[in-house]
């Protein structure tokens, strides 16, 4: 009996039950990312995969860039830089939030892993962000190509010497976790939905560029309208991108009429300012999404969501 | 069980049983259209959250559109462009997501084999997804048509309303003919349909002008017009619903883009039931029918 007490007190280590913290968790996020990663890029020859992660983005560029020049023509040069920066950075955006909503139904509805991937071990929310950072990957690709593209074809003025630095890097780390947390959010509703979900981060994504100073001012949209503007990271890092970029006279959040303008007395904010709001909204949208997340996957549990396979 | 009580009242043997009339032919595909048609319709009323994010979130990003061209202060028509190509936008969607990858994705979920087991033709089926499917963005481009026609002040201005209808029925049979072409290509391409998807988006909505007169593209522009029934549909119904404004030349008129229309109709119901019969054979001799996720 007792040699039979010491084999028990052999297989059975207690700790492993109770993992190792962080280091688990960074295992569970590596994992995932190049999991995410192999079934992102995988699928085809480096080649397709290039004209792929290009090709939207470019367009969706080269639509705004024509709508420009049919109306204005090329008196709207300095435009084309406010409407390229815009537009190419909003791949981030569409990839960010359909990363994470995608990964959800991918693995629900087509794989049907999402049971076995949620009573692993590593924490679920982990693993989802860990497989939309691959497609974050794929969208940074898109925007790089498309910025300088902007440049070298379409005349975009750019001057390498007066970047901001400090503003770019503090406003792309804060700007990329408010994208990944909207993403978040997006899941939380997936995991809710059915199939048809999938254009769902794409129908998200394009009301938030109503609301985000992309490719027109603020100040072009009705009073509340540019309060929820305001109040939206997305308009906050757009601006603080473009400010960082660009010497443009152009500003998505101020300008002349602005709600800004109306409040402050100034026509654009400045860097500081920027960043504040960008902190203070992107905290906000994040702490939302965490707990919706939180709800959303209680909700799943106790409905019997996770299994769930539908279809149209 | 034994063999004699399967053969039934009206036929001696199987065999007999087997050979259809022309009539229950009919009936049969006509309930696999039904059938098929019945979850997209349905399913409407039991998934409600499509109505936010199929039909509000949608208009908002047409409107998005609409600023810009406010912020250029660009003539009204414009804005009718843009609202017209916002409520298109719901037909083309529909067709790429669920058309052209639907057979792929009905593959994976295991009901492609029952499909092609079962006693009907295989068109009926994706009539059926193109009916329901039609229903449904339908609805959408109804309710982004109307919101942003009375949100925005847009005025329509039509000379030829028969004209119009016909070009809009000529836009959707064309675009759902397309839809079963790439159903039955996707089908052969595997996964990589969910991702030549995405290059059916926004680089289609570029060269089909969704935002602007596709005769601003030039050369481009032609070739749409040539090969995409969102870009000559677009084109001729901008035409048609505008009469009084100045449109940008460059583009055959409404009736000659109708005829092209039907032309495109034509070539792409042949197409989808060439391909499809193809795929048939391909996939019975391989075996691949069953074989999922790849």
């Amino acid at each position: 009996m007792a040699v039979r007490s010491g084999v028990a007190s052999l297989a059975f280590d207690p700790t492993r039950t109770r993992g190792r913290g962080l280091v688990d968790i960074a295992r569970s996020f590596v994992t995932a990312t190049r999991l995410g990663w192999q079934m992102e890029a995988n699928w085809t020859d480096p080649l397709l995969f290039f004209i792929y992660s290009i090709a939207k983005p470019i367009s969706s560029t080269l639509i705004f860039v024509v709508m420009v020049e049919v109306i204005g023509g090329p008196t709207t040069h300095e435009l084309r830089g406010f409407v390229v920066v815009g537009t190419a950075l909003w791949s981030f955006v569409m990839s960010g939030i359909a990363g994470l909503a995608w990964s959800v139904l991918e693995d629900r509805e087509r794989y049907r892993m999402l049971k076995y991937v949620y009573v692993s071990p590593s924490e679920f929310l982990v693993v989802l962000l860990g497989r939309g950072v691959a497609r974050v990957a794929v969208g940074a690709m898109g925007a790089l190509i498309t910025l300088l593209l902007g440049v070298a074809v379409l005349g975009v003025a750019f001057d390498p010497a007066g970047i901001d630095w400090p503003l770019l890097l503090v406003a792309m780390v804060v700007g990329l976790v408010a994208i990944v947390a909207v993403g978040v959010a997006l899941a939380a509703v997936c995991i809710q939905t059915r199939q048809e979900a999938w254009s769902y981060p794409e129908a998200a994504a394009g009301a938030l560029f109503l609301v985000c100073g992309a490719v027109f001012p603020l100040a072009v949209l009705p009073a509340p309208v540019q309060v929820i503007g305001l109040l939206n990271p997305l308009a906050w890092w757009l601006e603080g991108i473009r400010s960082a970029l660009l010497a443009s006279p152009f500003s998505g959040i101020g300008g002349p009429g602005s709600l800004f303008a109306e409040w402050t007395g100034r026509t654009a904010p400045d860097s500081l300012e920027i960043v504040v709001a960008l902190l203070a909204t992107g905290t906000l949208v994040t702490l939302a999404a965490i707990v919706g997340f939180r709800l959303s996957d209680r909700r799943a549990k106790d409905r019997g969501l996770l299994d769930q396979t539908t279809g149209s | 069980m034994t063999a004699p009580a399967l053969i039934t009242q009206q036929s001696r043997s199987p065999r007999e049983a087997a050979e259809w009339s022309r009539r229950q032919i009919l009936v049969t595909n006509l309930r696999a259209v039904m059938g098929r048609a019945y979850p997209r319709v349905r399913g409407m009323a039991r998934e409600k959250s499509w109505l936010f994010f199929e039909i509000a979130l949608p208009f908002l990003a047409t409107s998005a559109f609409v600023y810009v061209y406010r912020a250029l202060q660009a003539p009204p028509q414009y804005v009718g462009f843009v609202v017209l190509g916002g409520a298109m936008t719901a037909f083309w969607l529909n067709v790429i997501w669920m058309m052209a990858t639907q057979l792929w994705w009905e593959k994976s979920q295991g009901n492609l084999e029952l499909y092609f087991s079962a006693p009907m033709d295989f068109m009926s089926v994706l009539l059926g997804m193109a009916i329901g499917g039609l229903f449904m963005a339908a609805t959408r481009a109804l309710v982004v048509l109307v919101i942003a026609t009375t949100v925005f002040g847009v005025t329509f201005a039509v000379d030829q309303w028969l004209l119009l209808l016909v070009v809009f029925f000529l836009t959707l049979t064309s675009l759902y003919g397309l839809g079963m072409v790439l159903a039955a290509l996707f089908l052969m391409w595997g996964r990589e349909a969910f991702h030549l998807n995405q290059l059916l988006q926004e680089p289609v909505y570029f060269v089909s002008g969704l935002n602007f007169p596709v005769g601003r593209l030039g050369i481009l522009g032609g070739l749409a017009i040539s090969l995409i029934p969102l870009a000559v549909g677009l084109d001729a119904m901008r035409q048609l619903a505008f009469a009084d404004s100045s449109y940008p030349g460059g583009t055959p008129s409404p009736a000659m883009e109708a005829l092209i229309l039907v032309v495109m109709t034509a070539v792409f119901l042949f197409f989808s039931r060439v391909a499809l019969r193809v795929l048939e054979r391909l996939a019975r001799r391989e075996g691949r029918l069953s074989l999922r996720w790849q």
